[in-house]
């Protein structure tokens, strides 16, 4: 019992800020140091390090079977890691088990106790640590008030609507103060519209609360609004963690930037402050300084970050890649989609000489050119517009360049390109 | 349109009455007519007789013990079959499906054959008996035994597909909460098994209070001693005292009405139990 009263400092303040000793001693709630895991013979993690700082909210961003949710239920103490430790607040949790840690966990599907009202759901954890009944009933009603659901307080999670039940599932975890509140998929199973509604609550919900959060997810769109910080993970591998401009804008690995939105991938060699791709050469003195000249490597960069121009000229801080001539036109929603086809194997004139080479796709050479994808907004596509073949100057306005691992070896099955 | 069956054109559908009628005309001697007569004969010689038969004290004894055996074997199959359900869709260990076809094999051995092989274990010359120097066999234990025994798979039967899918994430939940084992399985995972507990317990009642081959062999049929209703029945047509063989006969015949009536009107309460977990 003593255990468990330790993890529930008193109640009487539910919500809100954490206890100002906690916050001064490190700044970090949760820390996860070194976690390795094998189910059987299949190596689910390894090495996984991250931190959640105070009132943070984390994603862990992956495909299925990337091992994220491995990592949150090593965090709750659901599953025990094969190495490594999980720090709670400075308290070393990884030989506790999941009822002393004090970490609220929402299951992808709530997982609300069936028998029980919502308000014996959420009263549930106070129950069991017998705490006083005015206690119990005045955190209740707080509780009740925080999710919008004292009307329903009587009903059965059946009678329920999908949001309504997550929301219990959140009260009920945050009843007992949890140190770090962890969301399976919490939105797998609702349909588009009301998940982009709830992960707007949620978000409010948790800024509130000012509880740190991880979040689980394989949907990008989700992570980047939820996430203070995004952890992407790929095959039991944490392969970048950063606030969701560095990992949208400055991928570090070809599997991060191919995952999180649409990504265009060039093979390209180091020389002088440039990368050359083909006969093209971009100037790039601030992305090559950590390669040697000569080294292989990947550009990388998004749809949008795709300059067009029909007359060569581009506009000032755009870097030339090459010319191209359009392969197709096509709208997706709010955006113009233009499928442009590289030279990539003939000589460009000087900078001074922009003149615009005769590409054309209805001859062999359009086997040979290099396909990628443009994305440009809709003002944009109806000022200057664009058809099937026309000849353009392809610049780019951000790019990133990364190691070629595939021609060392190793780490082969990662994305795939779109350059073959 | 030519193409539209008779059946439709006419508004009549003549596969209907013929098909139920054919099922009762053939339910009709193997099942209910039996039945029937068990009520007919039984009360033919006025509702006096009948109720002086039943009254018997030979009679009255013969039902309390079948109620309380088959109570104390329904109690105890329950509570292991619980047990058992849990360990086995709970823990994986090498000879696990060993473990539950051998649970399950009771239901298919003749009840004879299982009370000869408790009086071989238990009774005067059997290991146990002489071990323990304690004699069960020919006594009102002998006949719990053979129930449990005959109803052992018949609770555990039910209970064991519920707890397999039962999502463990309810459970998960409440550790996390803080919940104990103990806890978790008292406030969570039991009341998520009532309707399963509730029919197991009445399917295994129902047919312990039935049960013959077994409890003859092991019981002794010692009249006001160990004899249960079914061996009264026997006992009684074998002297041919057919009004109070057929008392007890229908009330042994009301008492399984009333059980599978329950198990089949409370069915919808009992899968929306097992549905939610």
């Amino acid at each position: 019992m003593t255990a468990k009263m330790k993890l529930a400092p008193n109640t009487d303040q539910l919500h809100v800020s954490w206890s100002p000793d906690r916050e001064q001693k490190t700044g970090v709630a949760a820390s996860v140091r070194g976690i390795s895991k094998s189910f059987k013979k299949t190596r689910v993690l390894e090495d996984v390090s991250f931190d959640v700082a105070e009132g943070e909210s984390l994603v862990l961003l992956g495909p299925s079977g990337s091992g994220k949710t491995t990592v949150l239920r090593i965090i709750a103490g659901l599953e025990q890691p094969y190495t490594g430790r999980v720090i709670l607040h400075g308290k070393d949790v990884t030989d506790l088990p999941a009822r002393e840690r004090g970490v609220g966990v929402i299951f992808q599907s709530y997982a609300l106790f069936p028998r029980m009202t919502v308000e014996k759901n959420i009263a549930f954890g106070m129950k069991i640590r017998r705490r006083p009944r005015k206690e119990r009933k005045e955190t209740l009603n707080r509780l009740l008030k925080l999710v919008q659901l004292e009307q329903h307080r009587k009903k059965y999670p059946w009678q329920l609507s999908g949001g309504q039940q997550q929301r219990v599932a959140i009260a009920r975890t945050l009843a007992y103060k949890p140190q770090v509140l962890l969301f399976d998929e919490p939105f797998g199973a609702l349909d588009a519209q009301t998940r982009v509604h709830l992960r707007r609550e949620i978000r409010a919900l948790l800024k509130q609360v000012k509880v740190p959060a991880i979040f689980i997810t394989h949907d990008q769109e989700e992570a980047l609004e939820l996430g203070d910080r995004i952890a992407v993970l790929n095959n039991g591998h944490l392969e970048q963690i950063g606030t969701p401009d560095e990992v949208y804008n400055h991928p570090q690995t070809e599997f991060v930037a191919t995952f999180l939105g649409a990504a265009n991938l060039l093979l390209g060699v180091v020389t002088l402050g440039a990368v050359e791709i083909g006969t093209a050469r971009v100037p790039a003195t601030a992305e090559t300084k950590k390669f040697r000249g000569g080294q292989s490597v990947k550009v990388v960069f998004r749809p949008e970050d795709v300059t067009l121009s029909k007359d060569a000229k581009l506009p000032e801080g755009c870097r030339r890649l090459a010319n191209g001539v359009i392969e197709e036109v096509s709208f997706v929603g709010a955006y113009e989609r233009l499928n442009v086809r590289l030279d990539l194997t003939q000589r460009q004139p000087a900078e001074d000489k922009p003149t615009l080479y005769e590409v054309t796709i209805n001859t062999p050479e359009r086997m040979t050119g290099i396909p990628i994808i443009a994305t440009r907004p809709k003002p944009e596509a109806s000022a200057s517009k664009f058809s099937v073949g026309d000849r353009v100057a392809v610049g780019l306005t951000a790019f990133s360049v990364l190691p070629n691992y595939t021609l060392v070896g190793g780490r082969v099955n990662r994305a795939l390109d779109i350059n073959r | 349109m030519p193409a539209i069956s008779m059946r439709h054109v006419r508004g009549f559908d003549v596969v209907r009455p013929i098909s139920i009628g054919v099922m009762l005309t053939m339910m009709l001697p193997l099942v209910l007519l039996p039945l029937l007569s068990i009520f007919i004969f039984g009360t033919s010689k006025g509702l006096g007789n009948f109720w002086a038969a039943l009254v018997a004290p030979e009679a009255v004894f013969a039902l309390k013990l079948s109620m309380i055996t088959s109570f104390w074997a329904t109690v105890f199959n329950v509570l292991f079959g619980l047990f058992a359900a849990y360990v086995l869709s709970r823990h994986d260990f090498p000879g696990r499906n060993a473990v539950i076809v051998t649970i399950s094999l009771p239901t298919a051995i003749p009840t004879a054959v299982a009370g000869f092989a408790l009086l071989l274990l238990w009774g005067p010359y059997g290991t146990l008996g002489r071990l323990l120097g304690l004699q069960v066999m020919f006594t009102p234990y002998a006949i719990i035994l053979a129930n449990i025994f005959v109803t052992f798979p018949l609770a555990f039967g039910v209970i064991k597909p519920v707890f397999d899918t039962m999502s463990r994430s309810l459970e998960e939940a409440a550790a996390t909460i803080g919940a104990t084992r103990w806890q978790t399985f008292w406030h969570v995972t039991l009341p998520s098994l009532r309707g399963a507990i509730f029919s197991g317990a009445l399917l295994t009642f129902a047919r312990a209070v039935g049960e013959f081959g077994s409890t003859i062999l092991v019981s002794g049929n010692l009249a006001g001693r160990t004899q249960t209703a079914p061996l009264y029945i026997f006992a009684k047509f074998n002297e041919g005292q057919i009004e109070a063989a057929n008392a007890i006969a229908i009330v042994l015949a009301l008492l399984s009405f009333v059980i599978f009536s329950v198990l089949f009107f409370a069915r919808d309460w009992l899968e929306f139990e097992a549905q939610e977990v």
